[in-house]
C-alpha cells in the first residue's frame, strides 16, 4: 500500500486539466525523488498564486491582488483610446508578444457557445459596456477567434457597441504567413480575398 | 478495423486536450458517428477549418475499438462561410445542427434528416432562408425522426378540430374541444396557428406571420423538449440575445 499522503498528492494532481492518474503519479514520484527544496519551492509558489493573483477589477486581465489594477491599466504609456477585446489571457499574452499593439484591453474570459449555453451574461460583457459608458475609448477591437463561436462574440459585440457610437474592427483574417494559397481552406482563402487591401 | 468513407456534417466539435478535437458529424451512410481528430487542434494545416460545427465534408473513418471513430481526412466540400456573417443565421444554424444531434442516435442512418440539413444549411448561407424556414425544418426533422406533431385531425379522437383547440406535447398533438378534459395540460392553441403548422408539414410555401410563428416556435421548442427529454441549449441561447 502506497501511504496515505502520496495518495492524497496523486489525487489533487489528477485533478489537473489533461492529468490522467497514471500522469499524476508520475508527477508524483518526481517531487517525491526531487530534492526537499523543489517541493517547497513548488507549495509556495501555488499557495502565492492563489493568495496574490486576481483578476483586474476594470479588464479581468491577471493583477497582483497588492495592487489597485493590472499592469496594462496603470502603465500610462499605453492608449486610452484603443481597446482590444478578447476572449481569454493567453489570447491577450499572444497579441502582446507582437509588441505591435499599445492600446488597452478587455478579456471577456470565455465566448458566446450557443451549443454549451453560454450566452452574454456568463462573460464580462456587462462589464465591458459598464467600461465603455465614460472613457476615452475611440475603437475597439474585437480579437476573438476565428471560429463560429468567435463570429458570433464578435457580432453579438457589435450589436450592442455601434450604437454607442464607437468604431469596432475585427482582427483581420486571411492567410497565414509563409502560408501557402494552395493549400488554403476556401473559408480562408474567400475571407482573404474579400479582406484585400491597396498596396 | 472497418473503414468508412462518407459524406457528413460537422454537428459539433469540442476541444481534447492541447491537440486533439472530439466531432460529432452526421454522415449521410451511417448516421450520427462520434470521431477523434488527432492533431486537429495542433496542426491547423491537416483539418484547416474543416471542423467547424455546419461544415460539408467528405471524411474518411476507421473504426476504433468501442463506438467512436479515427477520423482520418476531411475534405471540405462546402463551408457555408457567409452564414458566420450574421447572429441570426450563426444562431439558427447551430440550433438546427443541435436538434439534430439530438433528434438522431449513433450509428443509425437518416439520409432525409441530412438532406434536409443540408438544404436549411445552404439557404441561410444564401441568405435565402427566413424565420418560417427554420419551422419548416424543425417539422421536417421531427417527421423523419418518427415525432411528426399531429394538427390535422384530434390526436385522441380523431374528430374534425374546432376552437378551444389545445395542444398537448405528450398527446403529440392538437386535440379537440371535446378531449380537453383527457389534456389537462394542454396548452391554448388557435385554428390559424394550427392550419398554418398543417399547411407548412404538407409542403406550403406560404411566410406565416410573426405572432403565427413566434407561437409556434413555443409550441414546437416545448414539444421537442418534451421528445427530447431537455430543453436545447441553443433555443436558451437565442432568447438571451434576442433572436427567434
Ligand atoms: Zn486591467
Ligand atoms: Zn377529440
Amino acid at each position: 500500500m502506497t501511504p496515505d499522503a502520496l495518495n492524497r498528492l496523486v489525487a489533487q494532481l489528477a485533478k489537473l486539466p489533461g492529468i490522467g492518474e497514471k500522469t499524476a503519479q508520475r508527477l508524483a514520484f518526481h517531487v517525491l525523488r526531487a530534492p526537499a527544496e523543489y517541493a517547497r519551492g513548488l507549495s509556495a509558489a501555488l499557495l502565492d498564486v492563489v493568495d496574490h493573483v486576481s483578476l483586474c477589477p476594470k479588464c479581468f486581465s491577471l493583477c497582483d491582488k497588492a495592487h489597485p489594477q493590472c499592469g496594462f491599466c496603470s502603465d500610462t504609456r499605453r492608449d486610452d483610446k484603443l481597446l482590444c477585446v478578447v476572449e481569454g489571457i493567453a489570447d491577450e499574452l499572444a497579441l502582446e508578444r507582437t509588441r505591435e499593439f499599445k492600446g488597452r484591453y478587455h478579456v471577456l474570459h470565455g465566448v458566446l457557445s450557443p451549443l454549451e449555453g453560454v450566452g452574454p451574461d456568463q462573460l464580462r460583457i456587462r462589464e465591458l459596456l459598464t467600461r465603455l459608458q465614460d472613457t476615452d475609448v475611440e475603437e475597439v477591437i474585437l480579437a476573438t477567434n476565428p471560429d463560429v463561436e468567435g463570429e458570433a462574440t464578435a457580432l453579438y459585440l457589435t450589436r450592442l457597441l455601434k450604437p454607442m457610437g464607437i468604431k469596432v474592427t475585427r482582427l483581420a483574417q486571411g492567410i497565414p504567413m509563409g502560408g501557402d494559397l494552395e493549400f488554403a481552406d476556401q473559408a480562408t482563402l474567400a475571407r482573404a480575398l474579400s479582406a484585400r487591401r491597396d498596396i | 478495423m472497418e473503414r468508412l468513407k462518407a459524406e457528413a456534417v460537422v454537428l459539433s466539435s469540442v476541444d481534447y486536450g492541447d491537440t486533439d478535437r472530439i466531432v460529432t458529424l452526421l454522415t449521410r451512410s451511417k448516421g450520427r458517428v462520434t470521431a477523434f481528430a488527432a492533431g486537429a487542434r495542433k496542426s491547423k494545416r491537416r483539418f484547416a477549418g474543416a471542423l467547424e460545427p455546419g461544415t460539408y465534408l467528405n471524411v474518411q473513418l476507421v473504426e476504433r475499438r468501442g463506438d467512436t471513430f479515427r477520423l482520418d481526412g476531411a475534405d471540405i466540400r462546402e463551408t457555408f462561410h457567409s452564414l458566420r456573417d450574421d447572429l441570426a443565421r450563426i444562431s439558427r444554424a447551430l440550433y438546427c445542427l443541435e436538434l439534430t444531434r439530438e433528434l438522431c442516435r449513433d450509428h443509425e442512418p437518416h439520409p432525409e434528416l441530412f438532406d434536409h440539413l443540408l438544404r436549411y444549411l445552404e439557404l441561410l448561407s444564401k441568405a435565402a432562408a427566413g424565420p418560417t424556414s427554420l419551422i419548416k425544418f424543425e417539422l421536417d426533422a421531427l417527421e423523419v425522426a418518427g415525432f411528426r406533431p399531429r394538427f390535422s385531425s384530434c390526436t385522441l379522437c380523431g374528430g374534425e378540430l374546432e376552437a378551444p383547440a389545445k395542444f398537448d406535447p405528450s398527446a403529440g398533438g392538437v386535440s379537440c374541444p371535446h378531449c380537453a378534459a383527457r389534456v389537462p395540460h394542454g396548452l391554448p392553441i388557435s385554428l390559424e396557428v394550427v392550419q398554418a403548422l398543417y399547411a407548412l408539414q404538407n409542403g406550403s410555401k406560404q411566410p406565416m406571420n410573426a405572432s403565427t410563428r413566434s407561437r409556434s416556435r413555443e409550441l414546437l421548442n416545448l414539444f421537442i423538449a418534451h421528445h427530447l427529454g431537455r430543453r436545447l441549449k441553443s433555443v436558451d441561447f437565442m432568447s438571451q440575445v434576442g433572436l427567434d
